[in-house]
């Protein structure tokens, strides 16, 4: 425990600190400051002073004084005559006498900050601050976003909680499902911004990626039995597995196909497999199970050519069914195009093509690209390969497309 | 999603600006910063002050003036990030509408790749 690096230890306390002080203030917003600045002063004193016995302890008495000389303070600057003792008794009027478990708080707080009272952008920066314990800073650069735009970001979704009445406690059954839905919803979005915002060792990399997965990990050991939550982290796990291998040295996109399988973390890979493997028939399966028991048959393919097709081509149907999407259908069309040649590919792009969906139209081109190309189309492949990298906003993915294009003349 | 919203002036939009669209346009920046949508938000000198650098054959030449001799100059732009391209387009909307000949919203290309 005195070995984890500070900062880890911080982090990992910031929520179950937190939770223990919502829990019996109805403040939420000034308990969120009051924690943060409690963590500034350990990151501040800790390594001068050393570390407290009980660190969860230390943190908790240093919140609760800022919060309350937070509220002394706008107490008399409202109401000048209520007494300080007045004020004690009510402070501790409210204090439970048994603490309860910090894994309960920690699952409240990733509830209350995924209301769907709030924006998703709210719900992400806040998830990430409240509950990732990160500094609006860093939240901000992960963003790429001015700090003061993200601490508006962060004010306003406290001060809608507050508006809206948003309660620190765990929803109820009848609507528990829709509102985990919504918290797996959030930890995915950080995690594929962790993704679209780094490129490369020359940006600087705040790791969104891995701060998902670590929350994702906490969710699980709170839900175990929770499929889609076993799902989401073995999703992430398998994904993130691949992010070394998807550039190369000069910061080119490498397609799947391509990759150097050596630089895949295989035991990343292993521990998704694993986890979606152990999950996958016990219960009823979900989106996130599906889409992470496919990126582990792509995980555990020894060569591209070892890809069981067939397997993925079944789990996308049965993803199809779930959770109808275009994005699923495209994939749908690759696998197709594996086992039964370009044109069955083709036939089923050409059904995608339709939605009008402006976000998707530039995978839809690089698919039908790709596709034509394999049935020997050149010009029309080349035609699809420049209007995907026209309709593109990631730049890697542009001078990826432009290559390919270039390449067919 | 974070785009550039190019907001062109209206026609001599500069001399006959009123303080009740003042206040309306900083009205609605003061709710997008409010939102933590906005990002940045710049007003441009007038046109007739711009140099522009032309290359002929990559050697760079400074010319007085716009590039372009169109009415319709760049007066200004907002960098916002939202959740939406309808987001950003119903924002563009709500503009005074007598101050600007045109908005564009145009998306900004990411560094990173989307996963996958």
């Amino acid at each position: 425990m005195t070995d984890q690096p500070l900062q880890d230890l911080l982090r990992e306390l910031a929520p179950q600190v937190l939770g223990a002080l919502a829990r019996r203030e109805s403040d939420f917003a000034a308990c969120e400051d009051a924690v943060q600045e409690a963590l500034l002063a350990a990151s501040q004193q800790w390594p001068v002073e050393g570390r407290p016995e009980n660190a969860r302890a230390w943190l908790l008495t240093v919140a609760q004084r800022k919060l309350y000389s937070a509220i002394r303070t706008e107490t008399a600057r409202r109401t000048r005559e209520v007494r300080d003792a007045a004020l004690t008794a009510a402070m501790y009027a409210g204090a439970p006498d048994e603490e309860p478990a910090a894994g309960d708080d920690t699952l409240t707080l990733l509830f209350m900050c995924c209301h769907p009272a709030l924006s998703p952008p709210s719900q992400l920066a806040l998830t990430l601050r409240a509950v990732g314990g990160m500094t609006t800073a860093e939240i901000a650069r992960g963003f790429m976003v001015p700090e003061a735009t993200m601490a508006q970001r962060i004010s306003r979704a406290k001060s809608r909680i507050k508006a809206t009445g948003v309660r620190f406690r765990i929803p109820s059954e009848m609507e528990r499902p829709d509102r985990l839905r919504v918290v797996l919803h959030v930890l995915y979005l950080i995690f594929t911004e962790g993704h679209t915002s780094t490129a490369g060792p020359s940006l600087q990399r705040v790791e969104l990626t891995s701060e998902a997965i670590r929350l994702a990990r906490i969710l699980h050991r709170l839900l175990p039995e929770d499929g889609e939550v076993t799902g989401l982290l073995a999703l992430m796990l398998l994904t993130d597995a691949r992010r070394d291998a998807r550039t190369d040295t000069a910061g080119a996109l490498v397609p799947l196909a391509d990759q150097d399988r050596s630089a895949w973390d295989h035991v990343a890979i292993e521990e998704g497999a694993a986890l979606i493997g152990a999950t996958l028939g016990t219960v009823a399966a979900g989106p996130y199970q599906i889409q992470a028991a496919i990126a582990a048959l792509h995980g555990e393919a020894k060569t591209a050519a070892d890809t069981d097709w067939a397997q993925i081509r079944a789990l996308y149907r049965v993803l199809d069914e779930l959770a109808p999407n275009p994005m699923t259908r495209l994939n749908l069309a690759v696998a197709a195009a594996m086992l039964d040649g370009p044109n069955a590919g083709l036939a089923l792009v050409a059904e995608v093509e339709g939605t009008g969906d402006l976000d998707l139209s530039h995978r839809i081109y690089a698919v039908r690209a790709h596709l034509l190309e394999m049935a020997g189309h050149f010009p029309g492949a080349q035609a699809a390969y420049r209007q995907a990298a026209q309709l593109t906003k990631s730049l890697p993915e542009q001078r990826y497309l432009e290559q390919q294009a270039g390449r067919l003349t | 999603m974070k785009y550039l919203v190019m907001l062109y002036d209206a026609p001599n939009i500069r001399e006959n600006i009123s303080p009740e669209l003042i206040e309306q346009m900083q009205a609605l920046i003061g709710e997008l910063e409010a939102s933590g949508e906005l990002v940045s938000v710049e007003a441009l000198a007038d046109p007739a002050q711009t140099q522009t650098v032309r290359f002929d054959q990559q050697v760079p030449a400074v010319t007085d003036g716009p590039y372009a001799e169109v009415k319709e100059q760049m007066g200004g732009f907002i960098l916002l990030d939202v959740e939406s391209t309808q987001r950003a387009v119903d924002i563009a909307s709500r503009w005074p509408g007598s101050v600007v000949s045109a908005i564009e919203v145009r998306p900004l290309m990411n560094p990173g790749a989307d996963p996958q």
